[in-house]
């Protein structure tokens, strides 16, 4: 093996940000758990409610999404490109083939879901499809079949358990305990309880979305590399990121002379604000991903 | 997969198994002898091309190497791109030993460039009693080998599973077949 190869996709920071911020996460939880037990709540019930919740998250959620979505699962036959691209990738990445699924959209999206490499399923948007070129589309393809790779769906799902746990709690004492001025044959120091419980499950919940998005925003970074890695083109899947975000004027297409006059016309230039970077504010922003790219490119280039 | 790097979501692109790319260099004996399917003198290897000019020089370097040791039997070499974006090096030349030896330097001086990773496959074309064209496909990534047979009807990608299971119960004592069907991934418009 060549320098080329120890170098091209390396990004130490990120794994180490990674790691930090799933360290910081099992803190909280832990203080959280320690906190339930302390005060004694019937924290053994509401754990268990709780992990009932996980398993039918970790089980049943990509088959409610996927048919609340109205993703439908579509055979080589009608989707021929779209299944090439998948299967190529699959024997790159050794991996087995996932269910290709298509939502009647125009909004350009792509996801994957399942818990499992076997279990896996990847969906594009129609709308993705008619955008990007073939390049471009296994670029987005090979960044969702990362996902798979690394398993993000279990890893965010585990991740979210004790935030999932905490937001539960903080509803039910709300509902139950506090505010309501004692009443019902409760001790006051049972009152007390239940706010500490209360102030620790708001806090929990609230440091943990954080630390959910800012692992959620690495995970998305590791799947673009991942999809550089896999298909050796990162400018493909960042020319998809452009077109995808609909903020095409960073290398405008339109001849200089008829925007000058067109522009003249419009207030606000038009764009589609709806974008995969856009929905979820768990993506990191496009700037960052597009220089991260960028640097891939250039580790490729600078080869030799 | 080990857990950490579950949880740092690090993931390399895996580079070749183990090389059984040979095997069909005998493997062919039997299946002309024994079911009437004849070499069709032709066979690629199938990669995703850098868009780097290192790269780039690589293949031309591999094109000279391959037409230069394919003398004595006149192995003739082109390349072509197909619509995914993935460079196809078609080797022609009648003897199977010699196509197999072109395909094995060219994915040779791949690797030993440091690209092995971007192998996806190797092609060799073969003719059944009828003229219909029979695929054998070997998986880099994997080290095995399957048949792909498309339909005769000349229909929009659809194949013979029939026909390939049958393969796969004539050859699997000569061929290292691989196992998990639904990795047999096709291959449409093969252009050998």
């Amino acid at each position: 093996m060549t320098k080329r190869h120890s170098s091209f996709g390396k990004d130490g920071g990120l794994q180490a940000r990674m790691l930090l911020t799933m360290f910081l996460l099992g803190l909280v939880y832990v203080v959280f758990v320690g906190v339930l037990f302390a005060v004694g709540a019937a924290a053994g019930v509401i754990i268990v409610i709780a992990l009932f919740m996980l398993a039918m998250q970790f089980f049943a959620s990509d088959k409610i999404a996927l048919s609340t979505l109205g993703a439908k699962e579509v055979t080589p036959e009608e989707q021929p490109e779209l299944h090439g691209i998948v299967e190529r990738l699959c024997v790159q990445a050794d991996l087995p083939k996932p269910r290709v699924c298509v939502m009647q959209t125009s909004m350009p999206n792509a996801f994957a879901m399942g818990r499992s490499q076997k279990k896996a399923t990847v969906c594009a948007t129609t709308g993705i499809l008619q955008m990007l070129d073939t390049a471009e589309l296994e670029g987005v393809m090979a960044h969702e079949l990362t996902h798979v790779i690394n398993r993000d769906v279990m890893v965010m799902t585990m991740a979210s358990f004790f935030a999932t746990l905490a937001a539960l709690i903080a509803q039910f004492a709300l509902f139950f305990g506090g505010g309501f001025g004692g009443g019902y044959g409760r001790s006051s120091e049972e009152e007390e309880d239940v706010m500490i419980v209360l102030l620790v499950s708001v806090l929990v919940y609230a440091i943990s979305f954080l630390l959910l998005q800012a692992l959620s925003r690495y995970r998305e970074f590791a799947a673009d590399r991942g999809s550089a890695v896999l298909t050796g083109r990162p400018s493909a899947l960042a020319s998809a990121l452009i077109k995808i975000s609909g903020t095409m004027e960073r290398i405008p297409s339109q001849d200089m002379r008829t925007a000058e006059g067109m522009s003249a016309f419009f207030i606000i230039p038009a764009r589609t604000k709806k974008s995969l970077m856009n929905i979820f504010s768990d993506h990191p922003p496009l700037e960052k991903r597009l220089d991260a790219l960028s640097r891939l490119e250039t580790q490729l280039q600078s080869a030799a | 997969m080990g857990l950490k790097d579950i949880l740092t979501g690090r993931h390399e692109v895996k580079g070749p198994a183990p090389d059984r790319l040979f095997a069909i260099s005998t493997a062919y004996i039997s299946l002309q002898a024994e079911h009437q399917i004849s070499p069709a003198g032709k066979a690629a290897i199938v990669f995703q091309a850098l868009q780097t000019s290192e790269f780039e020089g690589v293949i031309k370097e591999m094109e000279e190497v391959v037409v230069a040791t394919g003398g004595e039997s006149g192995t003739q070499v082109h390349t072509e791109d197909d619509s995914f974006g993935y460079r196809w090096m078609v080797l022609s030349g009648s003897s199977i030993e010699d196509l197999a030896v072109g395909v094995n330097a060219v994915s040779g001086s791949i690797e030993t460039a440091g690209h092995g990773e971007r192998l996806l496959c190797a092609v060799f074309a073969f003719k059944d009693a009828h003229g219909h064209a029979v695929y054998f496909i070997y998986n880099y990534k994997r080290g095995y080998w399957y048949p792909f047979v498309p339909a005769a009807g000349g229909g929009t990608n659809e194949r013979s599973t029939e026909r390939e299971l049958q393969l796969k119960a004539q050859m699997a004592d000569e061929l290292p077949l691989e196992p998990e069907l639904e990795r047999w991934f096709p291959l449409w418009g093969i252009p050998i």
